[in-house]
């Protein structure tokens, strides 16, 4: 337990003068300094890019639930050319969406926001205001996706349709003429530099705001795991920032960086995407380890087995992550010596991750486990992970994905490692963190509802797609031979499924905050709880800490 | 002459079932190669797809059926045995060392069983195979026979495996055992001497073959005996024969009414046309935005990247016509430029070149009598 000065436990209650002083409402939100009201205002960034990027797949899903384009063409006048277009717009804008706009805000700038200074003992982030500019960056990123999306591209029709990995020829003047795409680049790069001035920021606040006396190894796992992340954010960003830049000049001013007619070479881009882009995957789960950890540890009245091995094993993860990115490119024509190398770099990941897997079910093991619903959440996100996992040592075969590569399985592996992996560690740190947030209780069975829907609804989704990319089916395809109906039908019927939990969702949450408005006590969890942000009120002071707990003193811990 | 590498193929192949029968994993009629509702990988028509779908389906499938099915009892077990009311004192460990070790070591040991065949397959499937053949003819009285191993250093004929000889009397052909049927003198060195127990019969043809490429069913690979260069464009592909003469055609997808439902989306209107048990080098190239060239029976996919020539091979097993879908997103037809590579024997693919070599107004190649060929006379297709 953490030593809480009297005094300060006494401010941290709220009944100091100054702890609860709130500005105005447009002085609060717009010009946010607080980490928490950011936290916030990423939260619901990310709720509404969900919910686009969600809608997005619905329509991909609607138009492969049968063979033939029959779906998109009712929102291009039955233009089917125009149809293939928007197509290839979806699952290009959803990628972008749920990445960039819906998993990085709502677990780095979210909870990462709202939970690493209290973790620590902070009063605040290191650098406010620049936290304030990492926001508002988003948006305006976010609006430039959304002006993209309208913005005429390949044949004038809207919006850039080349995949999110933005492969050039197919993104540059070659594949995408018009404005669209340029204005794509400029919306990651102003992402791009968003999460870069929000990594810079969470490690200067970690390493430098610590209460005393918490070392780094008495620091709780969230709290390493958003260290890990933002040293990926800041040494991957760049190098996707360079790549997306040599593209804008070569769309604009005539280079040909990737252009084999002027010297360049189109996999020079592939190289520097994927080096950002194997991070960028672990940027999208570790802070949902860091938060599973928490949670499966709270409900189990057990400290976390491991503690070291888990964070070391979050520090291999993000390390090995880097010197990984051709395992993307097997069939790009890599010399054979190179892609053995990547085999091996690649399935030495399973290690540090069967650590984490492993540590999660020891720390339940012996416990009195309550199993409220941020632990189902996180139990379901322990067994999925392992499915995404395992299929990802599959692939990691360079031998067997020269048959996979670009099929649905590829599909199926990274859906079940970051919609079933990273969204569910986003959905079991909301239910575990909303009272805290919110100062407010949901209904639980509402919470467990929605589980239950988008648990078979996920499964319904992308457990059939393994079978279609073990047939054969290639991905991005906005039509496929009729062989393939029977699995794309249940895929969609999975969709809908998933839709209705998350109406169920929504429903939890307006009943949360409209209907059911029972207030949450300081710590709803019980002993299990034992990080910092427990011991304050819910929802927290506005600023919480103006006295620093201690952890200096001879026994004290953080756990 | 005319080897008929497909008979010599059957003739030395392994029982297989371990490869291929594992039910719905392999199951598919014979040229549809998908199966609706099919939940496995097309059914392989190569060494080297059934080596991958062994990897896949006895290999790695079970591995991780088993870690996931391991990871889902261990949390079944805990939901019923550590539940708040099942166990109300939770324990407070946090360390075992032991346990430790075991969960970090056993994963190194599975990853290790992994990638020691995962390696052998890619550099099988990486390295174009480039096995040689000596053929002879016995006169009852010679025993000895030359191999010239003139492979380069590291690809040199060294051990056994790396040779194979075939007795061909005319009706069947016989792989011989090493050291019973022969002795070899001189692995490693340039000349090797192949010594016959018994000096084959005056008329049987003696087929030595040596080199590193041997597929899983211990059969020599041989070198490419033709290059097909592939370039992508959006949305169609074309097709040069440079070995027999560079000429070229396009090939693209048949619109909905002009094939079957069935076919729809694979079927194309000129399709690909190779020697059944040959080795096929397929060079890979595009002209605007990236592609990717994939035959999913064959277990090749590679990426067709504008201003790079992609190199991978494939070797039939069977003839047919075999179905495969650009892999790599190029554009609004993405969908609708598929690759369709019809397999037949020796003699109708030198049929098929000299007509193609006629619509390009060169002379025949091949001694085959097209006109007979055309009336459906199978004497045609004799050596």
């Amino acid at each position: 337990m953490a030593d809480v000065h009297a005094a300060d436990a006494h401010a941290a209650e709220g009944h100091d003068d100054h702890a609860d002083h709130k500005p105005s409402f447009f002085v609060r939100w717009f010009f946010s300094t607080n980490h928490k009201d950011i936290g916030t205002l990423y939260l619901i960034f990310a709720i509404i890019a969900g919910v686009a990027g969600g809608a997005m797949s619905g329509l991909i899903r609607m138009e492969l639930a049968d063979p033939g384009v029959t779906f998109l063409t009712n929102f291009t006048g039955g233009n089917v050319e125009a149809a293939y277009n928007f197509y290839n717009v979806l699952i290009t804008y959803h990628g972008l969406m749920m990445i960039f706009f819906m998993v990085m805000p709502a677990l780095i700038g979210g909870f990462g926001n709202w939970f690493v200074p209290i973790m620590i003992g902070a009063p605040d982030m290191a650098f406010p205001r620049m936290n304030n500019i990492s926001f508002w960056l988003y948006v305006a990123s976010g609006i430039l996706i959304t002006a993209s999306l309208f913005a005429p591209g390949y044949g004038g029709q809207l919006g850039f349709g080349g995949g999110w990995v933005l492969y050039p020829p197919l993104s540059s003047n070659t594949g995408s003429p018009g404005p669209a795409m340029d204005l794509l680049i400029l919306a990651i790069h102003l992402a791009g530099a968003s999460s870069i001035l929000g990594a810079i920021n969470f490690i200067t606040t970690i390493f430098n705001m610590r209460a005393p006396g918490m070392t780094l190894h008495k620091m709780p796992l969230f709290a390493w795991s958003v260290l890990v992340t933002a040293f990926l954010l800041v040494l991957s960003l760049p190098v996707l920032a360079g790549a997306i830049t040599m593209l804008l000049t070569d769309r604009n001013f005539g280079t040909s960086f990737f252009d084999a007619a002027g010297g360049g070479d189109p996999l020079l881009f592939q190289h520097l995407f994927w080096f950002f882009g194997h991070p960028e995957v672990y940027i999208l789960i570790v802070p949902a380890f860091g938060a599973i950890s928490h949670i499966v540890s709270t409900f189990s009245k057990k400290p976390i087995f491991g503690y070291l091995g888990m964070a070391y094993a979050m520090v291999a993860i993000g390390f090995v992550g880097f010197i990984v990115w051709a395992h993307h490119m097997y069939t790009v024509g890599l010399s054979v010596d190179m892609k053995a190398y990547f085999v091996a770099a690649t399935m030495v990941i399973a290690v540090p991750t069967g650590i984490k897997i492993f540590s999660w079910i020891a720390t339940m093991w012996g416990g009195s486990i309550e199993f409220r619903t941020p632990m189902i959440w996180a139990m379901g996100f322990i067994f999925l992970f392992t499915v995404g996992g395992v299929t990802g040592v599959v692939l990691a075969n360079a031998g067997v994905d020269h048959y996979m590569h670009d099929t649905y399985y590829v599909v199926a592996h990274f859906h079940y490692t970051m919609s079933l992996g990273a969204v569910w560690g986003i959905f079991a740190a909301w239910y575990y963190w909303f009272p805290k947030m919110s100062g407010l209780m949901y209904r639980e069975w509402l919470g467990n509802l929605h589980f239950l829907f988008m648990f078979v609804g996920v499964n319904l989704v992308f457990f059939p797609q393994h079978f279609l990319g073990l047939q054969g089916m290639p991905r991005r395809y906005i039509d496929y031979p009729e062989a393939f109906a029977y699995w794309n039908k249940i895929s969609t019927i999975g969709y809908e499924i998933t839709a209705v939990g998350v109406l169920v969702f929504a429903v939890c949450m307006i009943d949360a905050f409209f209907v059911y408005r029972k207030k949450a006590p300081a710590n709803p969890w019980g002993v299990g709880a034992t990080t910092l942000e427990w011991m304050l009120p819910s929802p927290p002071p506005f600023h919480q800490f103006n006295e620093l707990p201690r952890f200096d003193k001879p026994g004290a811990k953080a756990f | 002459m005319t080897l008929r590498l497909a008979t010599l193929l059957t003739a030395v192949k392994k029982p297989t079932a371990l490869f291929s029968g594992f039910g719905v994993w392999a199951a598919a009629a014979a040229n549809a190669q998908i199966t609706p509702g099919g939940i496995g990988m097309q059914p392989a028509n190569s060494a080297l797809a059934e080596e991958v779908q062994f990897f896949h389906n006895i290999i790695l499938m079970p591995i991780i059926t088993v870690i996931s099915a391991f990871v889902l009892a261990l949390l079944i077990w805990i939901v019923f045995r550590y539940n708040s009311k099942a166990n109300p004192t939770p324990s407070k460990f946090s360390h075992n060392t032991l346990i430790e070790i075991i969960w970090t070591g056993v994963p190194v040991l599975i990853l290790l069983a992994i990638a020691l065949p995962s390696f052998d397959l890619l550099y099988k499937e990486d390295v174009t195979p480039d096995g040689q053949q000596v053929v002879a003819t016995g006169d009852g009285q010679t025993v000895d026979f030359i191999f010239a191993n003139d492979f380069p250093e590291s690809r040199m004929v060294r051990r056994p495996k790396h040779l194979q000889v075939i007795i061909d009397n005319g009706n069947e052909r016989r792989v011989l055992k090493n050291r019973a049927d022969y002795r070899v003198d001189g692995f490693g060195e340039v000349d090797l001497v192949v010594s016959m127990t018994n000096p084959p019969a005056a008329g049987e043809r003696v087929i030595i073959r040596g080199g590193r490429s041997v597929d899983h069913r211990g059969n020599v690979t041989l070198a490419p005996t033709m290059t097909l260069k592939v370039t992508g464009s959006q949305w169609y592909w074309n097709y040069a024969y440079p070995d027999f003469g560079d000429f070229d055609f396009f090939s693209n997808m048949l619109p909905e009414d002009q094939t079957t439902p069935e076919l729809y989306l694979r079927a194309v209107d000129n399709r690909i046309v190779v020697p059944v048990g040959e080795t096929i080098r397929v060079t890979i190239t595009a002209s605007d935005v990236l592609h990717a060239w994939a035959l999913p029976a064959f277990a090749i996919k590679l990426d067709a990247v504008p201003g790079r020539i992609n190199e991978t091979w494939f070797n039939a097993d069977r003839e047919g016509v075999y179905y495969g879908q650009c892999s790599e997103i190029c554009g609004i037809k993405h969908a609708f430029m598929p690759i369709a590579v019809e397999v037949v024997s020796r003699p109708a693919f030198e049929a098929w070149i000299d007509t193609q070599r006629a619509l390009a107004g060169m002379e025949p190649l091949f001694d085959v009598d097209t006109v007979k060929l055309a009336q459906g006379d199978a004497s045609a297709l004799s050596e």
